[in-house]
């Protein structure tokens, strides 16, 4: 399986996700230059972490418009699996990847610490290796991760099963219905805001990570 | 604003010294860049002096002070960068932009150097948050600040240090730290060694922002200071983040020969630098340099302190493919100049020679031989009634913002970045870092202004001593350390003699337990124009330390019930200079003894017990006690203990001073093997005892007259909520 | 006799001073995108205020003194402009 992580001018966690992809996953990774992300013949593609042209606007309003969205959307109509990690799911949303909005932290804060996660539903390309309902643990670091939607949406996301995490326990941002990740129709578009490259090694805290990365694998 | 005659600061033996070296009148630019070198923050001529005592090398020392960052050996092909900086006068006026502006700039030191900065610290002093409106919107801000610039560029900040005091309400104090990781095959130095190279300055434009900057650090703070706007810079963290990454990647095709940080004096010190160090000159164009305000003058952009700015030393032939690399990170790159062979800065405009001075002249102030003179220091002699209720003493200690704990902060901190934070903020003694060659680094930062304030010599022995316990207590090795001082106005004999005598603490101590200096800053004038008050004595110590196992890593966390817990050490009868005399504002008279001798044998005593694998939990015990660090133990793990200090080696003494004094040489462990423990101890001829068991939900302290027993939840309470509630009632 | 104003206070840095936001703005999408017709950008804060004044004069210095004194900007970074809304 061949992966692509895409860098963003201001991406920070694009290292990150090709180590732990290449390193821990063994898989065939590299990380594009997004003006170089040219072609969708990948078999999955990574949108990663970080301040992609500062977060300036909003965040993620920027990169949107970027050359590169045309071939990440070629791909997820595809059907191939393209997750959006923190500021990756920015972006997808702002490129109507997904829907919705993501706002500021209710404490108005930069918020970094480890959560506990449910997974609300395996069908998606990377929850299908976790069951469903599980708790699984992972870091979320961010400012802007506070999911928004009018009721519809939300009603519509949950029925339609889109919602794939949720945080347990404690709200950290004050995200609607707890919400950490979405996907789109189909399932192959994840878009998740803790970070799951920062939880695939015992010594950092916990591997659970890996298993979101994993699934990308048994959904192909 | 046009600068049309300049504010100089040099005196006039200063100005004499030069025409008589020039033989000549320099004319009003020439005069401004000299002014702009020759100031305290870029020349360190009051300092230079004093810090020759610091010992400086060691077998893994590659390069020391005096270039941009030091340069530490770790095996492998691997080196770390190290560097610390200061922006105390920018952010007492703008604390946001002043602290991230403060990152901005340390960031640039390391990057120079041809490593990547993966690792920051922020050492924080701000004014008492408990009375003060002000300090608590300085603290927000600064808070803030650096949590958008750090996290912005993809940097984790994983560890600090706060203080609180009246002292610092008007001069508040913002250190960061910076760690840098590369290939010693790929390390840079910022000298200009080849004529023919270009010289490249890249990054954001040259504007009238930050004129004077480094200036405005060598004065004092002006009661109207909300006016001087244009010492203020704006940060811009994006801009920063491309030129990380487009830096690193033109050193990686081996384009670059050198690398300059432009930071206090801008042009004016860079080029003046560059050409020192490489034994050589350099011609500048002044046309070329990119610049944001069409009508400034000569003066104005040769010593603008713009951000995001660097020089690129490029070697000859090399300048296309740079222009490449920079053009993909869409980072303004423009030629300048040129390396020369002759001795000396010259600026060229349209062709016309408007400056040139000898380079070795211009890089070099002459020294400052300041006078110092012991000063009289008000003392209290009061004591403290000792108290009969230990829990609320407990609870008020660890309910003090000085002591309580910094969760508030740190959760702003994306201190995670990077996948390399093996133990994060608030889980031990330091942070400490993965490397890729399978060893480990562990960082941190310290100071106590209220020990410098009472005896700068032993008082900063005492931080540093205290920083390197904090290394060891994780399980490393220190091998290398940054000072940073931090005085007021060195006019005054009697606060350059505090200075003096707090440098040469800190040497006499490196030297005891053979820590070299790699480097480090003097930061003068943190003193208030119109009451005259100087800040406390504030010298910061940052350690680095290496370990070479994973299983050696340690955290303060009470683990396992029946564990039996260790006092290292002797607790002697000083609370002088402590947290708990801090609380009754009281000062004491003298800080804490401080036997280097016996520290670096309790030190290396501790590390062989965690590196034997004896050891399950360590703490360094020093602000705020052995109180305060069972508390932090047991919050950690989510643990209580039951303690009996009666036991442990001490002199007769009050209930308070035994639970609260700060001597040195302390630790408190946590192991299944207390006779192993305590046999290593001994042969090191370091006191120890054991004093009591891990378990259960409280924390028990049974000592001469009293005892305390005390729910962790309610401990908890006290601990972990104060920032917030003090912030926000 | 007070009545209610509609005070806008918009918070931006001062004209000598750079706006990365703006600048990114219009260097990495407006520019991009084809609208060479915009020059320049700067970004800032608008805070909305509704205020009990005798006046429009009167509301105006309210909401002036409201910011200085409680640092709703910065004088040192910031420049504000203060419009009352009839």
């Amino acid at each position: 399986m061949r992966v692509a992580v895409i860098q963003f001018p201001g991406s920070n966690c694009d290292h990150d996700a090709l180590q732990v992809l290449t390193n821990n996953l063994k898989l065939e990774s590299k990380l594009i230059w997004h003006n170089d992300f040219n072609d969708s013949s990948w078999d999955a593609v990574i949108l990663p972490g970080g301040f992609s042209f500062g977060d300036h606007l909003r965040a993620g309003a920027i990169a949107a418009h970027s050359s590169a969205i045309k071939n990440v959307r070629k791909m997820a109509n595809d059907g191939k699996p393209v997750l959006g990690i923190c500021n990756g799911f920015q972006i997808l949303i702002e490129a109507g990847l997904l829907p919705g909005a993501l706002l500021r932290n209710a404490c108005l804060k930069f918020v970094c610490k480890w959560t506990n996660l449910r997974i609300e539903t395996s069908h998606s390309a990377f929850t299908c290796a976790l069951d469903t309902n599980s708790t699984i643990r992972m870091p979320i670091a961010h400012n802007e991760g506070r999911f928004f939607a009018d009721e519809d949406l939300l009603n519509h996301l949950t029925t339609e099963g889109r919602v794939v995490m949720t945080y347990s326990g404690e709200n950290p941002t004050g995200t609607l219905r707890g919400i950490a990740a979405i996907s789109n129709e189909g399932g192959n578009v994840v878009g998740m805001m803790p970070h799951p490259e920062r939880a695939s090694d015992a010594t950092l805290g916990g591997t659970d990570g890996l298993k979101v990365f994993g699934s990308m694998l048994k959904w192909s | 604003m046009l600068v049309n005659h300049f504010e100089t600061i040099l005196t006039p033996e200063e100005m004499q010294y030069a025409r008589q070296r020039l033989n000549r009148e320099p004319n009003p630019l020439e005069w401004s860049m000299i002014d702009a070198e020759w100031n305290e923050h870029c020349s360190y001529k009051s300092s230079r002096p004093v810090l020759t005592q610091l010992p400086t090398s060691s077998p893994r020392v590659l390069i020391g002070p005096g270039y941009d960052s030091g340069v530490v050996d770790v095996g492998d092909g691997y080196v770390l960068t190290l560097h610390i900086e200061s922006h105390n006068h920018p952010s007492a006026i703008d604390p946001y932009g002043g602290a991230a502006t403060g990152i901005g700039g340390v960031i640039r030191d390391i990057l120079c150097m041809g490593t990547r900065p993966i690792a920051l610290m922020d050492g924080l002093r701000f004014g008492d948050i408990t009375k003060s409106e002000h300090s608590k919107w300085i603290m927000k801000n600064v808070v803030r600040g650096i949590a958008d610039y750090g996290n912005c560029i993809g940097v984790p900040t994983v560890a600090g240090e706060v203080e609180f005091d009246q002292c610092f309400e008007r001069n508040c104090l913002v250190d960061v730290a910076c760690l840098g990781l590369g290939r010693k095959s790929d390390l840079l130095l910022a000298q200009a060694t080849h004529p023919g190279d270009s010289i490249y300055l890249i990054g954001g434009s040259t504007g009238r922002d930050g004129i004077h900057g480094a200036t405005f650090a060598s004065k004092r703070l002006a009661a109207d200071a909300e006016g001087e706007r244009s010492a203020v810079q704006i940060p811009d963290p994006f801009t920063k983040k491309l030129i990380i990454e487009a830096t690193l990647e033109a050193n990686r095709a081996k384009i670059i020969r050198g690398c300059k940080d432009l930071g206090g004096g801008g042009l004016a010190t860079g080029l003046s630098e560059i050409a020192d160090k490489g034994n050589t000159g350099v011609e500048v164009y002044l046309e070329k340099i990119p610049i944001r305000e069409v009508d400034m003058n000569s003066i104005e952009v040769l010593i603008s302190e713009s951000q995001e700015r660097m020089l690129c030393i490029v070697r000859a032939g090399s300048d296309a493919l740079l222009e490449g690399i920079m053009r993909k990170y869409e980072v303004t790159a423009a030629r300048i100049g040129k390396v020369i062979s002759t001795g000396v800065v010259t600026v060229l405009q349209f062709g016309n020679t408007i400056a040139s001075l000898p380079t070795s002249f211009l890089a070099n102030a002459p020294i400052i031989n300041r006078k110092s003179r012991n000063p009289k220091v008000t003392k209290d002699e009061l004591h403290i009634k000792p108290p009969t209720d230990m829990v609320k003493a407990l609870l008020e200690l660890i309910a003090s913002p000085s002591i309580a704990s910094k969760e508030w902060i740190f959760r702003q901190y994306d201190h995670e970045v990077g996948i390399n934070t093996i133990a994060k903020p608030g889980e031990a003694d330091a942070a400490v870092l993965k490397l890729p060659n399978g060893k480990f680094a562990a960082i941190k930062l310290d100071g106590n202004s209220s020990f410098c304030n009472l005896d700068p010599y032993l008082g900063s022995a005492s931080v540093l001593a205290e920083c390197c316990r904090n290394i060891v207590a994780v399980g490393a090795e220190p091998i290398a350390m940054l000072d940073h001082c931090q005085f007021g106005d060195p006019n005054d004999e009697e606060i350059f003699w505090s200075f003096s005598m707090a440098v040469k603490g800190m040497a006499d101590f490196a030297r005891a337990i053979a820590l070299p200096c790699v480097g480090g800053k003097v930061s003068f004038y943190n003193q208030d124009e119109e009451n005259g008050k100087a800040i406390k004595s504030s010298p910061i110590a940052v350690v680095l330390g290496l370990i070479e196992n994973t299983e050696h890593i340690t955290r303060i966390r009470f683990n396992e019930d029946g564990e039996t817990i260790i006092m290292v050490g002797k607790t002697m009868a000083e609370l002088g200079g402590s947290e708990y005399y801090h609380t009754h504002d009281l000062t004491g008279t003298i800080p804490p003894a401080l036997d280097f001798e016996l520290e670096r044998r309790t030190q290396s005593a501790v590390l062989e017990c965690i590196r034997r694998g004896f050891v399950t939990a360590c703490h360094d015990c020093s602000k705020g006690g052995i109180g305060v660090a069972l508390v932090e133990m047991a919050l950690s793990g989510d643990k209580g203990a039951s303690v009996d200090l009666a036991k442990m080696p001490s002199d007769e003494m009050s209930d308070d001073e035994l639970l609260f004094s700060e001597s040195n040489s302390r630790f408190i462990l946590t192991t299944r093997k207390p006779n192993v423990v305590l046999e290593i101890l001994s042969k090191e001829m370091v006191p120890g005892e054991a004093i009591g068991i891990v378990g259960g939900d409280s924390l028990e302290i049974v000592m001469r007259r009293n005892k305390l027993d005390c729910k962790l939840d309610i401990l908890r309470d006290a601990y972990t909520n104060t920032l917030e509630r003090v912030l926000y009632h | 006799m007070n009545q209610l104003f509609s005070v806008e206070i918009i918070i931006s840095n001062k004209p000598q001073a750079r706006d990365p936001e703006g600048e990114t703005i219009i260097r990495d999408l407006v520019h991009k995108t084809g609208y060479e017709s915009v020059k320049e950008i700067r970004t800032g804060k608008l805070l909305t205020i509704q205020i009990d004044a005798s006046s429009q004069e009167d509301a105006r210095d309210r909401a002036l003194l409201m910011c200085n004194d409680l640092r709703l900007y910065n004088p040192v970074a910031h420049s504000i402009s203060v419009r009352v809304r009839s």
